[in-house]
């Protein structure tokens, strides 16, 4: 049996506040205590707790390996469910499979598509089992600008159009929720905005919620309007966007090297302020607002000390991302 | 439920549009009528004689058969159910397909009648074929008659209702095995271990006990190659159909990772 230790030490106000946000939103996705092990040595998820609000994009973030893909595929029944709870739009998964999955469009890792065919006829194949209006067909290619496509077989798309053919696929049915694994993998800078606009333009014109994960914080964070990260099967975060950002702000420093960084740490003590020892003995404050930082620079030269450099030193999100795995920093 | 059903057959019928598995049941049943019609045009000076008996079309449907039903009837169903479930593994699309609004039960069974429906198709492709090859010489050497026999069509149908029957079991157990497995060799691999294992055995009494000698058997047995058995080849393998499908269903739905 593992434990997320990392999960209790990381920041116990961002918990509240996501249970704050639990109340306060309808969960589209909620996962309690979602346990699962490939093999008798090690579980490969641990008590995940997810939860995705209605209308929002939650990107779902942790390296290779985290345990991204079993969560989805489980969300997905496409695992047998081991110990825990999942429920969507409100729902056990399992008790209304066929009914909740008609509502669902889903990407999990690679592209499903069937090479020997075009894209019509890969959007034919599922419009058959989903009943939806032949028309959605032309509609969802294009959105995903794959309208002249023709006779081309999907085998020779690139891999972009490969990806955005799958997305085609997982809006045939206009469903309200759409679980995309690593959509942006092996896509190129342009490819990957190109999916971000398309996701944008559907959460803001169509009002789906979207579950999207990725193993690069940046990939995503200028889509997401809510995070989790995953480590080792252990969810290690789960908050807003803004939450994280207050992470980056409580991770932030102001650094002052002083020709007597013992003393300066004193003084700084003195005057209110919990300094910290920086890099080669310097000493570090929280971030404060600027007339602070002048006001100790003040004190600190009338005792006579010299201040050679005042830098702050703010982390960005990957960092905090980094930080929050328990990673270094490449 | 019904609807379902049929919506997700005409799914998974568009999906072998075009694939290998398509042109192999093509190719397969034309494979020996093109043989025996380009030998019978190249020896189109013996071909008035041939034409003029009684025996035409058995003779024609013996010759026609005999490469099919112990050779490439069985090969053929042990690559075409494979190559049915490669189209999902090659194109990852086994993931997708679970996670559509159809139960396993749907998916699993409209798959097989996807299967079984390639396998009719070869049937009546391959009995066009031996039509073609007695007509084609005919059509194109003024010295060659029509066949003055009439065509047997009782005769027709019987046999081939029960060369169906004879390779069910075939089809049922390669079923079993792609479900099960994603690299292709092994389904390949064991069905053509079990078919030459089969073909080993077959002047054995008791060869009627492998499920995969049954097509080989009914035609030794009916052109009298082989004593006819006491047992009845086709009930035999009906029982052995309905066991692998029912097994290969079980299985299919206790698979941990359907993705």
């Amino acid at each position: 049996m593992s434990f997320c230790f990392k999960s209790r030490f990381y920041n116990r106000e961002i918990w509240k506040a996501a249970l704050v946000w639990r109340h306060k939103n309808m969960l589209c996705i909620e996962t309690v205590g979602l346990t699962h092990r490939y093999s008798s040595s090690e579980n490969t998820l641990n008590g995940i707790g997810l939860q995705v609000p209605e209308g929002g994009i939650y990107g779902f973030l942790g390296p290779n390996g985290a345990g991204k893909t079993t969560t989805l595929k489980l969300i997905l029944g496409l695992l047998k469910k081991q110990q825990g709870d999942i429920r969507v739009f409100g729902k056990p998964i399992d008790k209304d499979r066929l009914a909740t999955l008609r509502n669902i469009g889903s990407l999990i890792e690679s592209p499903s598509i069937y090479g020997h065919l075009t894209a019509t006829e890969n959007l034919r194949v599922l419009q058959k089992v989903y009943q939806c209006p032949s028309g959605r067909i032309q509609e969802v290619l294009d959105l995903v600008d794959l309208a002249r496509t023709g006779s081309k077989k999907a085998a020779q798309f690139s891999l972009g159009m490969k990806q955005r053919l799958s997305i085609a696929i997982a809006l045939l049915h206009d469903p309200s929720l759409l679980i995309l694994d690593e959509p942006t993998n092996g896509l190129d800078p342009n490819g990957i905005l190109e999916i971000r606009e398309l996701l944008q333009k559907l959460t803001q014109n169509r009002g789906i919620t979207i579950l999207i994960s990725s193993h690069l914080l940046p990939e995503i964070e200028k889509l997401v309007t809510h995070i989790g990260i995953i480590n080792r099967g252990c969810l290690l975060f789960q908050g807003t966007l803004a939450d994280l950002i207050k992470m980056q702000d409580r991770a932030s420093v102001i650094d002052f090297r002083t020709s007597d960084n013992d003393r300066a740490y004193q003084i700084i003590s003195d005057s209110g302020v919990r300094p910290t020892r920086g890099e080669e003995g310097s000493v570090s404050v929280p971030i404060i607002d600027e007339a602070a930082v002048a006001r100790l620079n003040r004190t600190l030269i009338q005792n006579n000390i010299d201040v050679y450099r005042i830098s702050a030193f703010r982390k960005d999100l990957e960092m905090i991302f980094f930080d929050v795995i328990g990673e270094k920093t490449i | 439920m019904t609807a379902t059903f049929i919506h997700s057959f005409q799914s998974e019928w568009l999906k072998k549009k075009r694939s290998l598995a398509s042109w192999l049941v093509v190719g397969g049943a034309f494979f020996i009528p093109s043989i025996l019609l380009a030998i019978r045009i190249a020896n189109f000076g013996k071909l008035p004689e041939m034409y003029a008996v009684d025996d035409f079309w058995a003779a024609l449907w013996k010759q026609s058969w005999e490469p099919m039903a112990t050779f490439l009837m069985p090969i053929g169903i042990i690559l075409a159910t494979e190559l049915i479930a490669q189209i999902e593994y090659k194109n990852n699309g086994w993931k997708q397909l679970h996670t559509t609004p159809q139960t396993f039960t749907t998916i699993f069974f409209a798959k097989l009648l996807v299967i079984v429906s390639m396998f009719v198709g070869l049937m009546i492709l391959f009995n066009i074929g031996i039509l073609l090859v007695a007509v084609i010489p005919a059509a194109l050497f003024a010295s060659v008659p029509y066949p003055a026999a009439p065509l047997p069509y009782e005769l027709f149908l019987t046999r081939n209702l029960r060369f169906f029957l004879d390779c069910l079991p075939i089809l049922g157990l390669q079923y079993l095995l792609s479900l099960q497995f994603k690299n292709f060799l092994v389904p390949v691999g064991v069905g053509f271990f079990l078919w030459m294992l089969c073909l080993g055995f077959l002047s054995w009494e008791h060869s009627y006990i492998f499920p995969y000698a049954y097509s080989s058997l009914d035609h030794f047995a009916t052109s009298g190659d082989l004593p006819a058995r006491k047992y009845n080849l086709q009930i035999i393998a009906i029982g052995y159909f309905l066991l692998f499908i029912v097994v290969g269903y079980i299985m299919y739905l206790r698979k941990e990772d359907k993705g």
